[in-house]
């Protein structure tokens, strides 16, 4: 009869063979199973979104980016328009008709030939003539009923009112790079995108950056549309108030492009909130020629004009660093401010010799006088009474060294040295020659113009320091704040009363009577320190820094002139032009546009 | 002899209904499936009406081979393996290329690939020439000459070239020799040279491509790299090698007497299994090596040869639980799914259907298969209990190869879902196999 009857063991080997086949297969369905509800319930989700978004494409049309003022709600940033006008694949079609491109070259008297492209992938429009006038806009518009298959569309330009003179505080824009993409595209940033680089286009990018409108439409594996969703118009950026005050920004740019060496920077500060009022850095550069081949000429060129020094720079302080020595030397070593000490012009310690800037030297002075003429010999003696420790402490007290945490980008902290570095770097240990030119600003400390001002700013209010900023606050296009700036003094330099009254003084005397009395104007208190910074690399740089009015303290104002020389020949009168736009004292001199 | 009345009785009676009624749900899918995947080519009713053709002249043969008593097939096992020979042979000649390969016969109006049908053929000799001789099943001249049998086929689908219906043959002929009693340990050897013999070309293609994703320096690119200058693979062999020299001294040192046979065949196996792969690494091209394994990384090439195995699981996945809906799906109607209507319709099923529909097609075929393994232990004699494993494992391999290709677990071979995916020549065949499935089930107990 049948197999399993005949031969039995046989079909019992073969049954079991058969068992573990079926197992086998079941194994492998179970296998199938599990992935199956892997991709279609945990991880459904996804994909579902996945495939909406291969399925729905975008085409951008670029939003305008926000406009910034200045103080004075003067615009300093906006937007111009051009149109462009495109050919977008819609229905099939890869290619505009003949007629559509005879009638387009009639309206706008060119001569277009459209080519179809090989690698044309979906998605993309095909530019078929940029820079429209508005008029030839009108007419293609009107023409719709030919033109069909040709989009117009605005597109944005970025245009900068004060090119120059407020370069490195507006910064400009340019197109993402792709290495910046890939961290920047959970902000929702794209290829293709402009962001602003430098200034306050960097540093409010978020803000400014509008939000693209376009159109949303369904597309197949080919690309070809299927059906337009829907158009959503571009949205403008919010705008930017800035704080700055364009009369002193011209004023300082002017004066410093018209100083010895036209390269230098200046720092306009409220001492009573912080703002900035102008911040310059000369030379400036056209940043309505971002994005051009004449671009490159501000990357060759040896002055640096891309460099915002006002922020970015380090110099060595030189003598305005005094004030610090002058405060350090109060407050630490009871100095009897009567006490003369003589100034021979040159002063040795070991076997070397440092000399006073006065080559014959200034005779009796003391604390005020020394200050106010910046004798250096004094204050070596101090320094050398302080030790560095305590200089080093006084530097940091005054927050050398640290970033003010101004809202704009790549801003340097500065360096204050100190016997453990000089040994971790040079193998040499500290030596009283380095307390020495400590003393007075040389060596290895560095600093910003904008750091100095913080620090004058702060010796006017006695010791509170307001955070610099230059944005005031940023409106969307609803006419909502978006974001206001909180003042904000959480630092202090605490020293007494009596060495903020003494140190008052002596920057009083020294524009009075001192080394800075070109500034002097009439009717008009200011307090100030000139420095001559010798420096390694050339000539010596000018400083000057100071407050006014002295007795109830509005703006603080530095000064300096790359490799300018004398501090109190070639910084102050920069300072000076600064005062008489602020306080419209006319000078005699024609008024600087 | 029976008479016509009674045989038709027994017909009505013993045909197995639930496999019937499993094929014809099956098909159901197929058809909404295929209806839904030729909208965006516009070719839904040509589709549909090929297919129900197919099906149609299938269902007249399927009833057709289930009245025919398969035994006969045994004493005609000579013939039909010649046949089915004589078969791809003139498909050389005579047949017309598509797609560059050389598998069609072009008759005008409809176009049939017989190496469909051949693969049936050739289930039938083979069971045959097993049963006949498993007395000798213990041989190795016995395995050789099966594969020879094999080897026969291969050659000529290669000469097409057609190298996904190849695949089908290993695991089928395996399941076979597997069944007849064939030791486990000669296919176990089988097995390890069949899987150097394509696994080495496609390592190396695998790890070239990391190689040049990473572009750094890892463990794996260096491992490439020392693969590639050579040595470094011969001593990965030699020491496999030792290592079994040494296991099996060792084992006979305490006593595990195994005769020396066994690790001298395995070491043979590795051996002719490495020196195999040189021929077929140079017979692949790189688009099918690259193709092969790009499974496990799609990501690598996403426009190229990752582009159907991400555009497949983006289809499956977003299905979700239920579905988007009966010519709903966007990436099939979009045309985003590649081949959607043949090799990729579980893509589709995936989509439109979601989660409930694919699960129960799965379900489905699964049942089928079980059926076809029911039929094989319940076969009045060993010839036709091979012949039902046979098509059953023909089946699985298909379902398993074609749907982990578009889940992206298994690589892409171009090998379609038997009785789902468009094509008259495999509907065809599969129903022509199920006649026989029927006809060995039917004749469990009596001869008619």
């Amino acid at each position: 009869m049948v197999w399993q009857k005949e031969d039995e063991s046989d079909y019992e080997a073969f049954l079991k063979k058969h068992k573990m086949i079926l197992v086998f297969f079941v194994f492998l369905f179970i296998c199938l199973s599990i992935r199956l509800f892997y991709l279609q319930i945990i991880k459904g989700g996804s994909y579902r979104k996945i495939s909406e978004q291969q399925r729905i494409h975008n085409t951008y049309e670029r939003a305008p980016r926000g406009i910034i003022y200045s103080a004075d709600n003067a615009v300093l940033a906006e937007n111009e328009f051009s149109y462009v006008a495109l050919f977008y694949p819609f229905e099939q079609q890869r290619a505009p008709s003949d007629e559509s491109i005879r009638e387009l070259n009639k309206i706008l008297g060119r001569n277009i030939k459209f080519t179809a492209d090989k690698n044309w992938r979906y998605g993309t429009f095909v530019k078929l003539a940029d820079n429209i006038a508005i008029e030839e806009m009108f007419k293609i518009k009107e023409k719709k009923l030919i033109l069909k298959d040709i989009s117009v569309i605005k597109k944005p330009h970025r245009i900068y009112y004060y090119p120059e003179v407020a370069s490195h505080i507006i910064g400009y824009i340019g197109e993402i790079r792709a290495d910046e993409i890939e961290e920047l595209s959970e902000q929702g940033y794209k290829i293709g995108d402009y962001i602003g680089r430098g200034g306050i286009e960097q540093s409010y990018d978020k803000y400014l950056q509008g939000r693209d409108g376009g159109w949303q439409t369904e597309v197949n594996a080919k690309g070809y549309k299927i059906k337009s969703f829907k158009y959503v118009p571009p949205e403008i950026g919010a705008s930017v108030y800035s704080t700055v005050d364009l009369k002193l920004q011209k004023a300082a740019y002017d004066a410093l492009k018209n100083s010895s060496t036209g390269r230098g920077a200046a720092v306009v500060l409220d001492t009573r909130t912080g703002a900035v009022k102008a911040l310059v850095s000369c030379p400036g550069f056209d940043t309505n020629k971002a994005g051009t081949k004449d671009f490159g000429i501000y990357l060759k060129d040896k002055k640096l004009p891309l460099f915002n020094r006002s922020l970015q720079a380090l110099y060595p302080p030189g003598s305005v660093f005094k004030i610090i020595t002058f405060a350090a030397a109060v407050e630490l070593l009871s100095v009897d401010t009567e006490k003369a000490m003589r100034c021979d012009g040159s002063f040795e310690l070991g076997n070397r010799r440092y000399s006073c800037w006065c080559k014959t030297g200034h005779g009796e002075m003391n604390l005020i006088s020394a200050t106010a003429q910046s004798c250096n010999i004094y204050f070596y003696q101090l320094g050398l009474k302080l030790g560095i420790k305590n200089l080093e402490k006084y530097a940091k007290k005054f927050y050398l060294g640290q970033k003010t945490e101004i809202d704009l980008p790549n801003e340097k902290r500065g360096f204050v040295p100190s016997p453990e570095w000089k040994k971790l770097k040079s193998k040499v240990s500290w030596l009283q020659g380095d307390t020495v030119i400590f003393a007075i600003g040389q060596g290895a400390l560095w600093v910003t113009p904008l750091q100095m001002a913080y620090i004058v700013a702060a010796v006017a209010n006695k010791g509170i320091y307001y955070k610099p900023y230059i944005v005031d606050r940023v409106v969307d296009l609803n006419g909502n704040e978006v974001y206001k700036h909180a003042l904000e003094c959480g630092k202090r330099a605490d020293l007494s009363d009596r060495t903020w009254d003494l140190l008052h003084k002596a920057l009083l005397e020294a524009v009075e009577s001192g080394t800075g009395r070109k500034i002097r104007l009439s009717g008009i208190k200011i307090a100030g320190k000139t420095g001559t910074a010798q420096n390694p690399h050339g000539k010596d740089h000018a400083w000057f820094i100071s407050y006014a009015p002295a007795d109830s303290p509005e703006i603080a104002i530095v000064v300096i002139v790359e490799n300018g020389g004398v501090g109190g020949l070639n910084a102050v009168p920069v300072g000076r032009k600064i005062y008489e736009a602020y306080f419209n004292v006319e000078s005699g001199k024609e008024e600087q546009q | 002899m029976i008479d016509k009345k009674q045989f038709f009785q027994h017909f009505i009676s013993d045909i197995d209904w639930w496999l019937i009624f499993v094929i014809l749900i099956l098909m159901l899918i197929s058809f909404i499936a295929i209806y839904s995947a030729g909208v965006n080519y516009g070719m839904s009713f040509k589709y549909l009406s090929v297919q129900f053709l197919a099906a149609g002249i299938g269902f007249i043969w399927l009833f057709l081979f289930a009245g025919f008593n398969y035994q006969y097939y045994r004493h005609f096992d000579k013939f039909i393996y010649i046949s089915s020979l004589a078969l791809l042979v003139s498909v050389l000649i005579f047949g017309s290329g598509k797609r560059g390969t050389r598998g069609w016969f072009d008759f005008g109006f409809i176009s049939f690939q017989p190496v469909e049908i051949a693969k049936v053929m050739f289930i039938l000799a083979l069971a045959s020439f097993l049963d006949k001789r498993v007395e000798e099943s213990e041989k190795i001249s016995f395995l050789i000459s099966a594969f020879a049998m094999l080897a026969g086929h291969l050659v000529l689908i290669m000469m097409q070239p057609d190298f996904s219906s190849t695949l089908s043959y290993f695991p089928v002929t395996l399941v076979l020799l597997f069944m007849v009693g064939v030791k486990p340990f000669y296919l176990l050897c089988i097995i390890v040279l069949g899987s150097l013999a394509i696994g080495i070309p496609l390592l190396e293609t695998f790890l070239d491509m990391r190689l040049k994703s990473l572009g750094s320096e890892t463990f794996l690119t260096s491992l490439a790299v020392s693969l590639k200058i050579g040595w470094t693979g011969i001593y990965i062999i030699a020491a496999v090698l030792f290592l079994i020299a040494g296991g099996w001294c060792l084992l006979w040192k305490f006593r595990v007497k195994i005769p020396i046979i066994y690790p001298a065949i395995l070491c043979g196996a590795i051996l002719i299994g490495c020196a195999v792969s040189i021929p077929v690494e140079k017979s692949l091209k790189d688009y099918q090596r690259k193709r092969l394994v790009m499974f496990l990384n799609p990501k690598v090439d996403p426009r190229g040869a990752g582009y159907n195995i991400i555009q497949s699981k983006i289809a499956i996945g977003s299905g979700r639980f239920t579905g988007k809906g009966f010519k709903r799906g966007t990436q099939t109607q979009l045309g985003f799914l590649p081949e959607q209507h043949t090799d990729f319709i579980f893509s589709v099923i995936g989509e439109e259907g979601g989660w409930i529909m694919s699960q129960l097609t799965l379900f489905l075929y699964f049942l089928f298969i079980w059926r076809a393994l029911a039929i094989a232990k319940e076969a009045r004699d060993r010839y036709g209990s091979l012949v039902a494993a046979g098509f059953a494992a023909m089946f699985s391999i298909y379902a398993v190869i074609n749907i982990g290709m578009v889940m992206g677990i298994m690589p892409v071979t171009g090998m379609p879902l038997l009785l789902l995916s468009y094509g008259g020549s495999s509907i065809f065949s599969s129903l022509c196999a199920i006649g026989i499935l029927c006809s060995i089930h039917m004749r469990r107990h009596t001869y008619y």
